[in-house]
This record gives structure tokens, C-alpha cells and sequence, in this order.
């Protein structure tokens, strides 16, 4: 498997120009690392790790790129492919194996790999696989880079970021979940392109799980500062509960639809995640909605639940929940959102 | 097909809050197009349309981008999958459509449509095949966006550039192909690698046919201003001619590599044509391999033959090509790499 850096000679007739090309300073130093290298590595090349890899890429946020897939072939394409872009891009190590020792030393891990649904598959056994599957990747990305925070995007995402958390033994702060923040850009979106305004001046949150008990938090929704349900009452303009539902409904079934159309998603799940890569290495201390562990906030106290809450981020991980409010319907679906999610977790065997 | 801008209910529910959300200011002039509206359109959304196309809105290269496709299932869920990432992006209007309507006004018009090869398939016969499919493409691209520049990347590139050129009546500063622009990168690349240096202080260039019969112009290779082989020759440093011919090999093979590995390129095509694609469309005037109507030039006279020499790109295209300096071998090579593709050409019924 080949790896980034100087191949000892140029091409197979093996010609070498190192020694002759440049010529050293008198009384220099022997180079060393920089201080500052940051390194992402990506677990699983399909189309989603693929994506996230080329936008983490485009949006030069890393000094040094990994790609680990357990198909070696494939592996190797996607890093060629990504390589020969070299004279497009500002200079960036990329390096693939299939053996876990290429990402040591990593800033953040994003584990994408995961088993598909088979037809009629219980959900129940298809958690078991990935478990199974998680059970061969988090120890080694442990083992490789023990500081490192993992990101967690492989669905159920917010089991699977239990799972990983229980598998590594790092502290909650250091093990996210993309969770709903691609279904707050979807709802954002909406909502952005009725008011004719750039979606990022709309607040709104979906939190609780990444899936059909999701919670759209309409009570703190947003645009340029006027919330939007108030709003509504002030200037007497009626709607009905349903039609916001409907809205809700529109963003869960945003993936179904983009799957049902070309396959599988990608390009919004690459942008959402190389997002929240930049929020946590360059330390902007902004809030997203991810999976994080949930117990202790809105009367969640089952058990050990990960699932998505509004979470300050930033270089060392989750750095707090910011205090949204819910009314008293949210909470009670987030708490319902819990339940579901726990039940499941708790007859995983970890 | 639904198109991007305000839609005029929010949700299935019909709820409408666009009069009442944002008030006007008075004394305005109603809304009008911003003057300065960049449109791109990118015709076939496979796996190398669509890493162009989401590298261009990645980079933040265009206003609006608008896609095409003949599959309208995988044209939709391509564009909502790109639409959905509004949050993490600046505002770019994102449309598709079958209909060639849609393209209506671009400025730069990226071509990756093309048949692909069937097992034991002649060259010529997929390239009438081709021709038949640029006959349905450029007339109506030609229609909706007379001044517009046509961006040829579909294979073989230099053949199917002249075609679009034939077709369209465009004067031919505004037919350009991809050429070897991505083959020169890659050709960067290699050399950058061993030498340890940033790949775009390489300067490179593989000319003539993007394929088999590439050249590649040692004579003017430079690192950091240092002409290799006059380097090589001062350094008293020996090499075989043939060890040179591994290299350029190497770089033909490149993208063969990547096909064999993962079953297609599509990342570094992504990036070379974004790359073509800002230096045109914010006329920034620099050289580029690109595949140009060559005639004229080292003493190719033949016919009207597209293939790649160092061209100076800006706004208005094609603004003249570079006078760089081939030997006697690399004229030779050219030349033949010209009758090559003007044999072919000629059996084509344009």
C-alpha cells in the first residue's frame, strides 16, 4: 500500500534529484515536524467517507488526510484519485491502509463505515453487526490515537456513538455523533428558501434522534432575531400544528427522497460533517446540533443515551449543551425520543 | 421539476410568510438582478459532472448553478442532495432540469456527457456515438446561451472538442477541452513528490492528445525557476532517455490506475475543470494545457485539429497560446499526435 511523501526515485527507471535539487542553509536545524499538523482520519471510503474526505480536502482543514477502508483496491483509487489533484490544492499528506497504524497520531477520526440493511433485515440484528463492526475499528483508532475525538457518522448514528464511546473508554466530551445537524441544514433550508433569505441567518434546531422521533424545536426557531412562532401569534397569523408538522416531516423524509432518487446521500452529509471538523479543530466554539450523552438535560435519566442536543464545540470536543428552551411538547418528545433509543441500546450486549 | 427560489407555500400545509416577515424600507427601487450573476452549467451528473459541480460550489465559483441530465430520478436527488447543504454554504441558486431551458444564460457551459466504450466496441464507432449525442447537446446549449463558453470534458476530449466547435459556430476562443490539463497534474505531482516540493512550484506540461499519444515537454520543465534537464546536464547527473519515457508512462497510466482501482476518476477531474473554471470565469489570465484549435502552431497544418497546448485563459476564453519552446522530438511527437486525431476526425460526418 502505497503512502504519501518522497518516493525514493523518480518513476521505475529510478532517477534521484534529491541530494542535487536544493542546496542547504549554513547552520540550520535538521527539519522537524511543525508544531501545528493536523490530521483527520477518515474510516470508510463508499461515497459518504469519500465525500466528507474530498470536502475536509477542498476546505484545506487538514495538514494530513487518511483513508482506512478494509477493501484494499478500492482504498487505493480514492487516494490516487484524491493525489492527482496535487497542483489544484494547497499541499496536504494523504495516505490509505487497511491496517489501522496509518492514522496514528490523529486530531479527529470520522468513522463512516457501517453494514447496510439487508431486505427484511430486524433493525435489532442489524445493529449487532455493526457493533460487531465497530468491535474492529474503535480499539485500533484508540490504540493509534488516544487523544484524538471521535466523530461518529455510521448509522443509527446515536447508538453506534454509544457504542464507540463504551468501546473507547475516552471521556463524553471526546466522542460525537454527526446526528441532526444535516436535518437542521435540511429544515434550515426550508425554511430559508421560502423567506428568500441565506439559510444561515435562519436558527433552528432538530434535535433528539437522527430519525423518525426526531424533534424540531419550533418554539426557538429563529430569523434575524424574530422567533418565529411568536411572530406568528403577534401578527395574527394562523396555522395549524399539523402544517408544522408536515415541514417536519418534509426534512425527515429529505434523505429517504435523495436515496430513493440517486441511491444514496453524499455531497450534504460531506459539507455537514467537514463542518463540524471545522468547528472542533480551528476551536470556534459554535453550537450544533450532534449526538452527545444526554443524560442529566430535560429530565433524561434513563440510562447512558447519546442523542442530538444543541452542543457548544470546540478543539477539546463538546464543551457544554447550550440551555435552549423546550416547551413542555418538546421535552416530552425528547424524552419519548430517548426512550426509543435506550431500549434498543440496552439489549446490544457491551 | 421544481426549481430553487421561493416557494410559494411553506410546507404541504400552505403556510405563507413572505409579505409579512421582512417589511420594506421606504423609497426603494424594487428588487433587480445583481449585475455581477455568475451561471454555470454542468451537462451529465455522473460521477465526474458531479465532483465538478460540487467542487465549483465548494470553491464558491458561481451564483447559480444549473445541472442536466437525460435520467431525471438521479438529476433531481443529485441537486437536492446539494441543496440540502445550504447552511454550511454561501447562497448559490442550485436548478435542474432535462430540458436544456434551463441553462439559459450561463456563462460557462462544462460538457462531461459522453457514451461509454461497450466491450469490443471500436474507437470510431463510440465516437459516432458521441457525435450523436453532442448533436442533441450543443445546439440547444448553443440557443439558451449564445456567448457563453463551451467546457469540453468528455472523452476522447480533443476529437469531441472539435465537434462541440463544428456544432456550435462559436468562434473557437470559446471551445475549449480539458486536454491534459488533470494528465499535467498529475505529471506535477510526481515530480513535486520526490522532490519534496509543493506541486504547484512545479511547472509541467504534458501537451498534445490527452491520451496514448500525449507529450510530454521535458525541455521546459522547471522547479523554482531550475530547468530540470539543463540541471541534470550542469549536475553531470546521467539518465536514460528511457527512464524518462517510465515517467510519462507513469502518468498515462495514472488514470488507468485509478479506473482498475475504484472503477472511474472523478475526484482530480473534479478539481482540474473547478480550476479551469475560476480561471476563466474570474479572468485571472493564466496558462493552462487545454485541448485549442491548433492549427498554425509547430507546424501542425493538417486540418482544423483540437489538442492541448499551453493556452493563456481568461474571461473570454481562449486568449492565446504560450510560446514555450519544443525540441526537435517533441515537435515530432506532436505532430503525430496531431495526425492521430486528424485521421479519426475525418471519418467523422460533421
Amino acid at each position: 500500500m502505497h503512502n504519501g511523501g518522497s518516493s525514493s526515485s523518480l518513476g521505475p527507471g529510478g532517477l534521484d534529484l534529491t541530494q542535487a535539487f536544493f542546496r542547504p542553509i549554513i547552520s540550520a536545524a535538521p527539519p522537524s515536524p511543525t508544531k501545528r499538523h493536523t490530521k483527520i482520519s477518515v474510516i470508510g471510503a463508499g461515497n459518504v467517507g469519500m465525500a466528507i474526505a474530498q470536502t475536509i480536502l477542498t476546505q484545506d482543514l487538514a495538514d494530513e488526510l487518511v483513508l482506512v477502508d478494509a477493501k484494499a483496491d478500492k482504498l487505493l483509487g480514492e487516494m490516487l484519485d484524491l493525489q492527482h489533484a496535487a497542483a489544484f490544492l494547497p499541499r496536504t499528506k494523504i495516505m490509505a491502509d487497511v491496517d489501522y497504524a496509518v492514522t496514528a497520531g490523529s486530531d479527529l477520526c470520522i468513522v463512516t463505515a457501517g453494514a447496510r440493511q439487508m431486505p427484511g433485515e430486524a433493525r435489532l440484528n442489524l445493529l449487532h453487526r455493526n457493533v460487531a463492526l465497530y468491535r474492529a475499528i474503535v480499539p485500533p483508532l484508540v490504540k493509534y490515537s488516544p487523544e484524538t475525538i471521535l466523530l461518529i457518522v455510521s448509522n443509527p448514528v446515536d447508538i453506534l456513538t454509544y457504542v464507540a464511546w463504551k468501546l473507547s473508554g475516552f471521556p463524553s466530551n471526546r466522542v460525537i455523533g454527526s446526528g441532526t445537524n444535516l436535518d437542521s441544514s435540511r429544515f434550515r433550508f426550508l425554511i430559508a428558501d421560502h423567506l428568500d433569505v441565506s439559510a444561515q441567518d435562519v436558527q433552528a434546531y432538530i434535535v433528539g434522534e437522527h430519525g423518525d422521533s426526531s424533534v424540531a424545536l419550533w418554539s426557538s426557531i429563529s430569523v434575524g432575531g424574530v422567533p418565529i412562532l411568536s411572530f406568528l401569534h403577534k401578527q395574527e397569523i394562523f396555522y395549524e400544528k399539523e402544517t408544522l408538522e408536515n415541514i417536519h416531516k418534509e426534512v425527515i423524509d429529505g434523505a429517504y427522497q435523495v436515496i430513493r432518487l440517486k441511491g444514496y446521500t453524499s455531497w450534504a452529509i460531506g459539507y455537514s460533517v467537514a463542518n463540524l471538523a471545522r468547528t472542533l479543530l480551528r476551536d470556534q466554539r459554535r453550537i450544533h446540533p450532534v449526538s452527545v450523552i444526554a443524560k442529566g438535560f430535560y429530565g433524561i435519566e434513563g440510562g447512558d443515551v447519546f442523542l442530538s442536543l444543541p452542543a457548544r464545540l470546540g478543539r477539546s470536543g463538546v464543551l457544554g449543551v447550550a440551555n435552549v428552551h423546550m416547551n413542555d411538547e418538546e421535552t416530552r418528545r425528547l424524552q419519548s425520543s430517548a426512550e426509543t433509543i435506550l431500549e434498543l441500546t440496552g439489549q446490544l450486549e457491551i
